[in-house]
């Protein structure tokens, strides 16, 4: 054999290796329910903040509980350990990285998608409510 | 109609450099396009220079656009023309002038701006140094600068939008065309929205936002060049002499491209609150991608160079690093990361233009490739496995491996998008999710490639040219012998025992020393010949670095409420206001907050035990003396959010990182604004009740100031009331309190009395039939706990041995690349 060939055939191999592990450490994005029947796997939620529940944060331990809904409309406790993340509440959506334990999702990790700047109402926003302003002194 | 004090012709002027710039681009293909497909042998035989001229011509009414763009657009955001859209979403008039700069490649448009703009300079070096190779290079160049010159262009084809503006109008903007406002001729000064913009992105005020994009924009621009010579190549049948003059471009590519990438790792460090400066995000990965495949590239062009063989290879990697960069600008730009990434771009709705400038370099390369590929050189015999050459394919090969597995994880959201459940192809039920974990599934791939790589670097300065295997070991032994005993030492010294690691660092320790011992023993240490070393060593430190900081990088902070068992003690610890809390090695202290321009900045004292003998006979406590103090802040953004940023200590051998990860953000009068729940008592005249633990309330009595009854039922219908009471405070200090209450009709009214010195407040609710006594409530003010914040703390140990490596590293291969350049020079000179 030549050992170029061998060289391609060990490539060949990593890169195998590669995806298969690449498979085998990639989370699903999955909804309440499934991460329910699922636990105590990680899986990744996309959800949004329900503002109606009460949200409770615990400030001298840093625990963190809110209700989230999911894609699907279904509605979960959320724990989590750490500080509530600046403007949480002004969060559009949310993903949940973390485990479902009995009757709670527990995230490990929070990544939040904020409202861009634009619809942020403040700026000049496109209905033209502006032309009522007072011109300026 | 002619808009009070709006810059309107500014604007135009803006969009006719644009133009300009993106119509020179098309000329100057055209012109060097023209030359490009004679062969070079008729191309010297019969010279057309007036195609030449023309082409350099058109390029630079190109440089032209590009320059009168970016003056415009500086223009906009100096003087604070908030009519631009531009200048209104990412500048504000508190904006310090420093970060002008940052405002003006914080958008989409701004940075592929600073990307034309690298381009434009390193096409003017091209055409004043390349020669024969001019035509070929510049007319690729003007092919990619058409496209990213088409990325601003900002018009309209019917629905489809070519390129987004950097100069539209706010009144402009699809969204707001035909509505009232934009009739007003005064509409800047009646509507106050346009007196001040959005403002920059609090993250990217910071100084290595000033220097980290520029820096990370010329080293892909550098990219650029190697692709260029090396289809031009592939074109005019140079095979292997294109190696020659692309090298320098290569190593300056790694120069530049290694600083920016690690300079973001820097703003990571300094500006985000993640904790680390590197956290394989998907917008990190896809500038260091690039970078791994440029080394390999280089190496694989040393080879060429010496043995004048088998440039496929070579050729393949140098447009794939391009390509890489075109991919990773997608994946970054056209917010398919969205739910992966912190660093999301906003979606400019230019993703069919992204994908077309990818498709296009990707189908175009690759076809001149294959067109290629049958005549391109063999390889005639197999190279010895004692030769460096092999050695060194096999490291581009390894650098290759890492950057392809890189790829592949970061590029899950695409596969999503291919083979999702919504999909092109629905092969996959379930989306994707990036690794949960995503430290520990790309270290447990990336730590065995840097192995290979390291030991590949070892071994590197001693393969000398046809030598024997046995005198490599020779060679290499004394490195070999110090390296082993060190790693032991420091696994030992740092207790760090995971074979993976320890295999690494005995591999870069081993790096470090081979290329040290090659350089001062060798070469004698002279700066001129130590490029390749020096690079080689800096980029071992950075892996020791980056391992030991990683791998012991230690919380000291933790919060010590138990809470379940499910939720191991967290990272955050509990600071009250002027307590002293232990944080081992150190006792840590919050004294106060204060505003800073917009931050919120935390004061926090750090002390050491004094004397440890003292301290163990009566307590630490007793013992302590000021060791430093840090400043972590908030950044109050109201319209973008606020922002923690940490505040580290810098040792030699450690940093104390810390910030702030929870602080009541509420101004001091809404804070004072909270009362606890209330207590309720009752006493009689002459009675004592205790409040709160602390005062001492005395009922002295109780005056009827008015009462009125209903002559004819006989019935109260008006009474005012007064009760005088005591309060006694601990410090002996008296307080007379006269709570009124007042019943008319079927109305009662009885407000609260608030005791401002004492931060409480009482009310009076009326006799209590029975007993006659009388009823009290009272408040006690939340202001009265002391406040608190919540702090995270890390030691990140031998964190500078990271930034020291990674400026030996660009100082070696700019090394190298000057060596090339003088060599090039003084034979250009013979």
């Amino acid at each position: 054999m030549k050992r170029s060939s061998i060289i391609l055939l060990a490539v060949v191999a990593i890169l195998i290796g590669a995806l298969l592990v690449t498979l085998q450490d990639a989370s699903v994005y999955a909804t309440f329910t499934m991460a329910k029947k699922q636990q105590p796997e990680t899986v990744t939620v996309v959800a949004v903040l329900d503002l109606e529940k009460p949200m409770d944060f615990q400030a001298e331990s840093s625990l963190l509980t809110f209700t989230a809904l999911d894609k699907e409309g279904v509605a979960s406790t959320v724990i989590y350990n750490q500080p509530k993340p600046t403007d949480f509440e002004r969060s559009e959506e949310i993903t949940l990285t973390g485990h479902y334990k009995d009757d709670a999702f527990i995230a490990t990790e929070i990544l939040m998608k904020c409202p861009s700047k634009y619809t942020d109402g403040e700026g000049v926003v496109a209905d033209g409510t502006y032309t009522q302003t007072q011109p300026a002194p | 109609m002619q808009y009070l004090g709006e810059h309107h012709l500014w604007s135009l002027a803006g969009r006719l450099f644009v133009a300009l710039s993106f119509a020179g681009a098309f000329v100057a293909a055209f012109f060097y396009g023209l030359q490009v497909f004679r062969s070079p042998a008729a191309r010297e035989e019969r010279p057309v220079h007036s195609l030449r001229t023309a082409g350099r011509w058109a390029f630079g009414l190109h440089s032209l656009g590009v320059l009168g763009t970016i003056g415009v657009l500086f223009a906009a955001l100096f003087n604070h023309w908030f009519e631009f859209d531009y200048v209104w979403r990412h500048s504000s008039l508190d904006m310090p002038l420093e970060y002008i700069a940052s405002c003006f490649w914080e958008g989409q448009e701004g940075s592929f701006l600073l990307w034309l703009t690298w381009h434009m300079i390193l096409g003017w070096v091209l055409i004043k140094t390349a020669k024969t190779w001019e035509y070929g290079t510049l007319f690729g160049l003007a092919i990619v600068q058409l496209f990213l010159a088409s990325m601003l262009l900002g018009v309209y084809f019917g629905e489809v939008k070519l390129g987004s503006s950097p100069f539209v109008l706010i009144r402009e903007l699809p969204e707001n065309i035909g509505l009232p406002w934009t009739e007003f001729r005064d509409y800047l000064m009646r509507i106050p929205a346009f007196r001040d913009g959005q403002g920059l992105n609090p993250l990217l005020q910071n100084y290595w936002m000033v220097i980290h994009p520029p820096t990370l924009f010329l080293g892909f621009a550098s990219v650029t060049i190697p692709f260029l010579f090396a289809i031009t190549a592939l074109i005019e049948k140079r095979y292997t002499d294109w190696v020659l003059p692309a090298l320098p471009w290569t190593f300056f590519g790694v120069a530049i491209l290694g600083t920016g990438v690690l300079m973001g790792g820097a703003w990571a460090y300094e500006a985000l609150s993640f904790g680390g400066f590197w956290a394989w995000d998907p917008v990190e990965n896809s500038s260091l991608v690039p970078w791994l495949t440029l080394v390999a590239t280089g190496h694989l062009m040393m080879i060429v160079k010496h043995k004048k063989t088998a440039p496929g290879t070579t050729l393949f990697l140098a447009i794939l690093s391009f390509l890489l960069v075109l991919y990773s600008t997608f994946l970054t730009r056209s917010g398919i990361l969205g739910d992966s990434s912190v660093h999301a771009f906003v979606d400019l709705g230019l993703n069919g233009q992204l994908l077309a400038f990818l498709g296009f370099f990707t189908v175009g390369s690759l076809v001149v490739f294959f067109w290629r590929a049958r005549s391109l050189p063999k390889s005639a015999s197999e190279d010895a496995f004692s030769s460096r050459e092999f050695w060194m394919f096999i490291g581009a090969l390894t650098l290759l491996l890492s950057a392809g597995q890189i790829t592949l994880s970061t590029s899950i959201p695409v596969f999503n998008k291919l083979i999702g459940p919504e999909g092109l192809l629905p092969l996959l039920d379930a989306k994707m999710a990036p690794p949960a974990d995503a430290a520990r599934h790309y270290n447990s791939l990336q730590i065995p490639f840097a192995i290979i790589i390291s030991i590949l670097m070892a071994m590197g300065p001693f393969l000398r040219w046809k030598e024997s295997p046995n005198a490599l070991i020779r060679r290499a032994t004394l490195s070999l012998i110090i390296s082993v005993v060190l790693t032991f030492v420091i696994a030992w010294g740092l207790d760090l025992w995971d074979i993976l690691y320890v295999a690494l660092l005995g591999a870069s320790l081993f790096a470090f020393f081979a290329n040290a011992d090659y350089w001062l023993r060798y070469l004698k240490g002279k700066w001129t010949a130590g490029g390749m070393a020096l690079a080689h060593l800096g980029f071992a430190l950075v892996l020791i670095g980056a391992l030991i900081s990683n791998a012991k990088k230690e919380a000291i902070s933790t919060n010590a409420t138990f809470i379940h068992e499910d939720f191991p003690a967290n990272e955050n610890v509990l600071l009250p206001m002027g307590d002293t809390v232990s944080m081992f090695p150190y006792y840590v202290s919050w004294k106060g907050e204060r505003m800073e321009g917009h931050n919120r900045v935390y004061d926090v004292e750090f002390y050491e035990v004094e004397s440890p003998l003292a301290s163990w006979a009566d307590g630490e406590r007793k013992h302590l003396k000021t060791s430093f103090s840090l400043q972590p802040f908030i950044q109050m953004n109201a319209r973008m959010g606020n922002v923690r940023e940490p505040s580290t200590k810098h040792f030699w051998n450690k940093d104390i990182y810390t910030y702030v990860s929870y602080a009541d953000l509420r101004n001091a009068e809404e804070q004072q604004g909270d009362w606890k729940e209330p207590m309720e008592a009752s006493l009689k005249t002459g009675d004592e009740v205790f409040l709160f633990n602390e005062y001492l309330l005395h009922g002295d009595t109780l005056v009827v100031v008015d009462a009125a009854f209903d002559p004819a039922s006989g019935e109260l219908t008006h009474l005012e009331l007064a009760l005088s009471m005591t309060l006694k405070a601990m410090d002996g200090q008296t307080y007379p309190i006269l709570l009124p209450y007042l019943l008319d009709g079927n109305s009662v009214s009885n407000e609260e009395v608030q005791l401002e010195a004492l931060g409480i407040k009482l009310r009076f609710d009326g006799v209590k039939d029975e007993e006659g006594s009388y009823g009290i409530t009272a408040w006690q003010k939340k202001a009265n706990d002391p406040p608190f914040i919540l702090m995270q703390a890390f030691i990140f140990p031998y964190i500078n041995l990271l930034w020291l490596g990674s400026i030996l590293m660009g100082i070696g291969s700019l090394l190298a690349v000057w060596k090339r350049i003088y060599r090039s020079l003084s034979e250009g000179a013979k």
